[in-house]
């Protein structure tokens, strides 16, 4: 089974500080894996080790500056065997359309005989969870999300889709794209022989080969203004008056 | 000069505190500190899963390649990232000792063990009762008998993880006790050997990697028993000293940061006088020296390790390092305590469970005198050559 796995590589969002004009400070953010992307490297990971046979490959589609050695190293220490990223700064601000269609790019071009893609639930970043609809809708091949669990059964996929109040269990031909719930797998933790392995792993840097098709402009992006706290404190015992500021907020 | 960490390196940091984060949270030390007195089976095979256990051994053993600088950053790491003593330093010092001076045979015996546990391989005995950093006092000793065989006979003690590892590394006299003879030996021996026996001793703190004395009454031994060449035991183990006291200071350094990282979290928090007591000139004064002995501690240990990477000695180096910075890592813990104040006598913060442990390592690998001892007469040997 040929196993797609995409991943995004994003600032990471501890050492983003605001600014006394509440703009961003990235200059300390370091690149690194988004968050719930390593849910989808350990669930591509486990699903590989499942099926005998398969190899697990990482796509990425990123703005240059977040083509990073670590990052790239990363990927390849957690069960993934090669990486393909493609890069176009128009990336730093495209939105889900833009990029699916990036990453259909290298799909089409570097593994066009994939089985399955695995996406995660949503990017660290902007977090809208559409990459995967828009790069099934790409591709024309069907798409599922919120999945808790995957199994290969002869050319098709068995997927359980946990919901709010049900669990549902739903056959998907394949190559299908599937976008994993973080509940799927826990990630690995990478150990010293996958580090120092990763490194001979096999990966490719290359820029987006059609032009980015950037549909949106971010003109500012500024942090909400810290309101003073009141710090109004409730003595115990003064229940009914605490309620009532509270409910008296709340309006 | 650079002072960067590889990609290699970085990962490895990323990759022990997620280690860290998983398997120490405060609960779990606390239970290693007072009900196991120990790290857990399961926590040492993760370690071992993980690579860290395998990190600067040779390949035959299923090594990883891993300069002293790695293995530095990786003892300083754990340490800060766990607030804890773990017995994995000690564990790959004994393992690094039978990997460099073992037959393939006891070579394998390592290999072995590693498959069905991830616990320390061994545990090295060499102080005595009468005998510590004054190694020529030591009694222990082997006599050779006319089947070929040998008997050992003494008694060792701190031995550290003594009681939990299936070998014990032993350096003993050759036949003769006295001072006067110079002839050591070191021997790998079973710890279920006939005549073997241990006895737990009592701790101030460290309570996560016990010690305990090892006796050896008439325990026979034969050829296949020791380990490196005969008679040159001490030679052989002084090697690795340099090196032994680069992960005491590693050690020290990681948990005084630990104690400085939870100290300055609570003076932001903690409000007095209407404002964080981090702000306050005195709680500064506290923090900064705190501060500056983790950087000096830091940036002359890596200079230590630096130089045993590049095969020359740092003998002189690490005694002055070990002795100045086991002291100011404890006042690191010490003044961590003052800033959290009477909650910082309490067991309810690990502060104080730090500097409990910080103290032991100024005396683990020699004591503060006996390393000022060693630079000082380095030092002035130094200069006498150059007079003549």
């Amino acid at each position: 089974m040929k196993i797609v796995v995409a991943v995004k590589v994003v600032p990471d969002d501890q050492d983003i500080f605001v600014s006394a004009d509440r703009t961003l400070d990235y200059s300390k953010a370091k690149p690194k894996i988004s968050e719930y992307d390593k849910n989808a490297l350990e669930a591509a990971a486990q699903f590989a080790a499942e099926n005998a046979g398969s190899s697990v490959i990482a796509i990425s589609a990123v703005p240059s500056k977040n083509d990073d050695t670590k990052a790239k190293q990363n990927i390849l220490a957690l069960g993934v065997d090669e990486l393909f990223m493609a890069t176009d700064d128009a990336l730093e601000t495209a939105d889900s359309y833009a990029t699916a269609q990036v990453l259909k790019g290298i799909v089409d071009s570097k593994v066009p005989d994939y089985d399955v893609i695995i996406c995660g639930d949503g990017s660290a970043d902007l977090y809208a969870g559409q990459v995967n609809i828009q790069l099934a809708a790409a591709l024309g091949v069907p798409t599922i999300n919120e999945v808790t669990s995957m199994k290969a059964e002869g050319d098709k996929l068995v997927v359980e889709r946990t919901l709010d109040t049900e669990v549902e269990e739903i056959e998907v031909p394949l190559p299908a794209v599937v976008s994993v719930s973080p509940d799927i797998a826990t990630p690995r933790i990478a150990g010293m022989r996958d580090i120092l392995a990763a490194k001979k792993k096999p990966q490719t840097v290359e820029a987006a080969a059609a032009p980015v098709d950037v549909k949106v402009s971010v003109e500012d992006i500024k942090a909400p203004e810290l309101a003073p706290r009141k710090n109004q404190i409730f003595e115990e015992g003064d229940i009914d008056a605490f309620v009532a500021a509270v409910a008296e907020a709340l309006k | 000069m650079d002072f960067s960490f590889t990609e290699d390196q970085e990962l490895m940091i990323d990759s022990l505190k997620e280690f860290a984060a998983q398997y120490f949270t405060d609960e779990a030390v606390k239970e290693m500190y007072e009900v196991h007195h120990g790290v857990p089976d399961e926590v040492q095979d993760a370690y071992r899963d993980l690579g860290f256990a395998f990190m600067g051994l040779p390949e035959e053993v299923g090594g990883i390649p891993a300069t002293c600088v790695d293995l530095g950053i990786l003892t300083e790491t754990l340490y800060r990232a766990t607030g804890c003593m773990t017995p994995f330093m000690t564990g790959m010092l004994a393992a690094y000792d039978v990997a460099e001076f073992g037959s393939p045979e006891q070579i394998q015996l390592i290999v072995d063990h590693y498959e069905k546990s991830g616990r320390s391989f061994a545990a090295m005995c060499l102080s005595e009762p009468g005998a510590g950093s004054d190694n020529m006092g030591m009694t222990t000793v082997t006599k050779k008998q006319d089947d070929g065989t040998f008997i050992l006979k003494g008694q060792k003690t701190w031995v550290t993880n003594g009681a939990a590892v299936p070998y014990l590394v032993v350096i003993a006299k050759d036949e003769d006790p006295s001072r006067e003879n110079k002839n050591m030996s070191l021997w790998l021996i079973p710890s279920d050997t006939p005549g073997v026996s241990t006895a737990g001793l009592t701790k101030l703190g460290q309570q996560t990697v016990p010690f305990v004395d090892v006796f050896f009454d008439d325990v026979v031994l034969t050829e296949e028993n020791r380990l490196g060449e005969a008679g040159q035991g001490w030679l052989l183990l002084m090697k690795n000293f340099e090196f032994e006291r680069c992960l005491v200071v590693a050690q020290g350094l990681g948990l005084a940061e630990a104690a400085l990282d939870d100290a300055i979290d609570y003076a932001l928090d903690r409000i007095a006088f209407g404002k964080p007591i981090a702000d306050n000139p005195r709680v500064q004064d506290l923090i900064t020296e705190s501060k500056r002995t983790i950087l000096y501690t830091r940036m002359m240990l890596y200079l230590c390790l630096w130089m045993l990477d590049q095969g020359m000695s740092c003998n002189a180096e690490v005694a002055m390092l070990k002795s100045e910075s086991t002291k100011t890592c404890l006042k690191v813990a010490d003044n961590a305590i003052e800033i959290f104040g009477g909650l910082g006598y309490t067991e309810e913060v690990r502060v104080g469970r730090i500097w409990k442990d910080l103290r032991g390592n100024a005396l683990a690998g020699g004591t503060c005198e006996v390393m000022d001892y060693i630079a000082g007469r380095a030092i002035v040997n130094k200069y006498r050559a150059r007079k003549k």
